[in-house]
């Protein structure tokens, strides 16, 4: 098995490789970091060129594009406070306050190496357990993806701030967000009041958008208007000492490989992806943190956890289709018509029967990575000449990329006004201090949790099910045991109060 | 010069409008086709459609631009493409699920709100099953099913095409099954694999899983065995009269200049005779089948027919 994947390495990283492998990553990059634009709307862009090259290019440029799309949404997600991809929602929560606070390289350069380590530490698990992987993700029915949801749903209660009652409150609204609309199941219309527009529901991404960029462009705007100077130090420099950043996240080796594990996971399972991944990883950086009210103020574990979480989350995607040619999301979908177009079949067989293909993909994982990286650094000039752009010229652009790629998503204007409708919203809900990660994760589950709840009673009847099969009923368990531990840090950050402010030790949890 | 730059380019742009707009008069096609796709790109539906978009560009001399207008069962795109201005510059890649959305409350959209063009392409369904079922044969299963009504699981879409083609056998073989939601393909290939439904509706393309032991072929639903398969016994020769294709075809907005369709028509025939179209199709376990307007007309007709007797019994009707 090493010897094919030496030998593959050895064939990636010639000319007629590493070329489209490269392209496709700066795509991906600048892909990823537009607001709106998506990982799968760059790569439906990219397969068209895909066609002329050799099957392995074609997927060598789509990895490249998966990979270098998770690491540039977190240029915007630090720079500008908006997520440029889904996958990098959790990185706005700590990579912006640190940009803020005058150190933008750090934010960047911390994301970008925690993308990196979380990558690679994910192409292990991706070469060394797809098989063990993709058997046990089998294992999971529908009560145990209603489980797993319900988990998820529970970290609601520690992605609140400082009032309990209004993280919980952001939640339901997201929750409710996903009723509206035709039904998952059955297309019944639900709180569409007879009209056609609320009848499609609200997709994701103008919901994510618009609550994410409009209320972060509002309260720029704000910021304008009242004439206040930028927080932002002169001349600032994305300039950092790498090996201090390197060191900051190896010096938190559990964080790394638990974030990591958790967007493994989350990608392997074929239902949510790095939306929710990120922001899972997140919540138990901070769940098991020795400092958890420090984060959302600029502190290196929230990037870490984020960002390494989104890259290995793409390795996670990307073993199902290696071991049953069943795409895990939207682009391993896109991949996997690739394949077929190229007249490779994607199965069980298709390690065995296509080593070269099989064992190409792997590498160009591998090698994506110090390609984004090299990128990256190249690119570093450029974004920053973006922040130095003023807010007057900044804001429309980013205002007019939000709403194509609002319209993009599925060629149709109803997002448009999605995106409107939220972004308001989204402005009230941060004008009034509620959280707004709650509320984007109960937009995120809201649905799957409903499916699975119903697919479930569907398949046998018996409600009792979810706690005696045993993975659900952990999973279960888990949820209860993690809304408590939440309750019992807020109580404590709360009588801690302002004693927590002393500067505390900055250690791994 | 430096200046001048931008009211230079906004003049030319203005131009440009503006000639475009005066040729509205010009022969059809003039300017890029958009094909609506109302499913994910890398499902089904999109990898045929993105094979033989260049193949009508070709022949129709205009650019097609493959648009995926997904969401709610494939009924966001239906509704887009009947809200579409009739210009022909709109074409619709629709398939057997517009009857039964429509029926069913799914959707308001009829096959009725567009006119025919032609069909591009049949993909025979696949009785599967799981690999943790015990049975080998259709008479294991079909005894199984009767002597357990209602307890054999089938994942589907409801109320489209992976719901129907089981329920005609159902009907046909006089048995009792249960139903549970699994929208689009992937989704039901990874509960079928893990043993979560009993059975579902395929195609060829799953046959990989097949070889590798991970998924079971019970049988076939054409008139006569395929080549690709040989093995794969049909459903009529079980003694289960049930023939059932997912046949793909392209529509346009009703009251489309007839001129226009006439040329998409010519078109359509041109690409899907093309050879290396059909070898694209081959390797999605779909044969290329193509109807001319006429013939799709009709085709329509009886098959909105059979999806509304479908649809009333199994209990679904709404309209």
């Amino acid at each position: 098995m090493f010897g094919y994947l030496l030998a593959s390495l050895a064939e990636i990283v010639r000319p007629a490789y590493l070329l489209p492998l490269s392209i496709g990553t700066l795509a991906g990059m600048i892909g990823g970091s537009l607001p709106g634009v998506t990982i799968t709307m760059t790569i439906i862009l990219v397969l068209p060129f895909t066609f002329a090259l050799d099957p392995l290019q074609g997927l060598a440029a789509m990895t490249g594009v998966y990979v270098g799309g998770s690491a540039g949404g977190l240029v915007t997600a630090c720079l500008l406070g908006i997520p440029g991809t889904p996958s990098a929602i959790a990185t706005t929560f700590d990579g912006f306050p640190m940009a803020r606070k005058g150190e933008p390289g750090r934010a960047v350069w911390l994301g970008t190496w925690a993308s990196v380590f979380g990558g690679l530490l994910g192409a292990a698990f991706l070469i060394g357990a797809t098989g063990p992987l993709a058997a046990f993700a089998l294992e999971f029915g529908p009560w145990e993806y209603f489980s797993l949801f319900i988990f998820a749903l529970s970290m609601v209660a520690g992605l609140t701030e400082a009032s309990l009652l209004k993280g919980l409150l952001s939640g339901a609204i997201g929750l409710i967000v996903t009723v509206i609309g035709s039904d998952p199941i059955m297309a019944v219309p639900r709180l569409t009041l007879g009209t056609e527009f609320l009848r499609s529901g609200f997709q994701f991404l103008p919901v994510l958008i618009g609550i994410f960029a409009f209320a972060q462009i509002m309260t720029d705007l704000e910021r304008m208007g009242g004439n206040v100077a930028p927080p932002r130090v002169e001349a600032p420099s994305l300039a950092v000492s790498h090996l201090s950043v390197i060191r900051e996240i190896l010096s938190r080796p559990f964080l790394l490989l638990w974030s990591t594990l958790i967007g493994v996971w989350i990608g392997v399972l074929p239902a949510i992806g790095g939306s929710a991944a990120n922001v899972m990883a997140y919540d138990q950086a901070k769940k098991f943190s020795k400092r958890p009210e420090k984060f959302g103020t600029g502190i290196p574990e929230g990037v870490i956890a984020s960002e390494s979480s989104n890259n290995a989350n793409v390795g996670g995607s990307l073993v199902t289709i290696m071991a049953f040619g069943i795409p895990g999301d939207a682009v391993t979908a896109v991949m996997l018509g690739a394949m077929i177009i190229h007249g490779i079949q994607p199965g069980p067989l298709f390690i065995s029967q296509e080593p070269r293909v099989a064992y190409g993909i792997f590498a160009a994982y591998l090698v994506a990575h110090p390609v984004m990286l090299v990128l990256q650094w190249l690119g570093a000039r450029f974004y920053l000449r973006v922040v130095q752009v003023p807010k007057s010229v900044l804001i429309p652009v980013v205002l007019v990329l939000c709403t194509v790629g609002a319209y993009a998503l599925n060629n149709i204007i109803e997002n448009v006004y999605v995106l409107l409708i939220f972004g308001v919203l989204g402005y009230l809900l941060v004008k009034f201090r509620f959280p707004l990660a709650p509320l984007i994760l109960g937009v995120i589950l809201g649905d799957q949790i409903e499916v699975n709840l119903v697919r479930a009673l569907m398949t046998d009847a018996d409600p009792w099910l979810f706690l005696t099969r045993p993975l659900s009923g952990g999973m279960l368990l888990a949820s209860v045991a993690s809304v408590g531990l939440a309750l019992w840090q807020h109580r404590r950050q709360q009588r801690m109060g302002a004693a927590a402010q002393a500067g505390a030790p900055d250690t791994d949890f | 010069m430096r200046r001048f730059g931008l009211p230079l380019v906004a003049l030319a742009l203005v131009v440009v409008v503006l000639v475009a707009a005066s040729a509205g008069l010009a022969a059809y096609p003039d300017r890029p086709v958009k094909l609506i796709v109302p499913w994910a790109a890398g499902g089904d539906t999109d990898a045929i459609f993105r094979p033989f978009g260049p193949q009508l560009q070709k022949h129709l001399g205009a650019t097609i631009v493959i648009a995926n207008v997904t969401g709610a069962s494939g009924t966001v795109g239906a509704r887009e493409a009947k809200n579409s201005p009739p210009d022909g510059y709109t074409v619709y890649a629709t398939h057997d699920y517009i009857h039964s959305t429509y029926y069913t409350g799914v959707s308001d959209v009829s096959y009725k709100d567009f006119e025919p063009v032609c069909t591009v392409s049949a993909t025979p369904s696949v009785l599967t099953a799981s690999p943790k079922t015990k049975w080998t044969s259709w008479q294991e299963l079909l005894g199984d099913a009767k002597a357990r009504p209602g307890q054999i699981t089938v994942g589907a879409t409801l109320g489209s095409t992976s719901h129907f083609f089981p329920a005609l056998i159902e009907k046909s073989a006089g048995i009792k099954l249960k139903y549970v939601s699994y929208e689009g393909l992937a989704p039901r290939m990874n509960a079928i694999l893990g043993g979560h439904i009993d059975l579902t509706d395929s195609n060829l393309t799953q046959k990989g899983k097949v070889d590798a032991g991970q998924l079971k072929f019970i049988a076939i639903a054409t008139e006569k065995r395929l080549p690709q398969a040989p093995s794969v016994p049909t459903l009529k020769e079980l003694g289960v009269d049930v023939v059932y294709a997912v046949t793909r075809g392209l529509v346009v907005p009703k009251g489309t200049p007839a001129d226009a369709v006439a040329k998409l028509e010519t078109a359509c025939a041109k690409a899907t005779a093309e050879p290396k179209f059909a070898e694209d199709m081959a390797k999605q376990g779909t044969a290329v089948r193509f109807l001319d307007r006429k013939a799709y007309a009709e085709f329509l007709k009886r098959n909105d027919q059979l999806n509304h007797d479908l649809a009333r019994d199994l209990g679904l009707l709404k309209r």
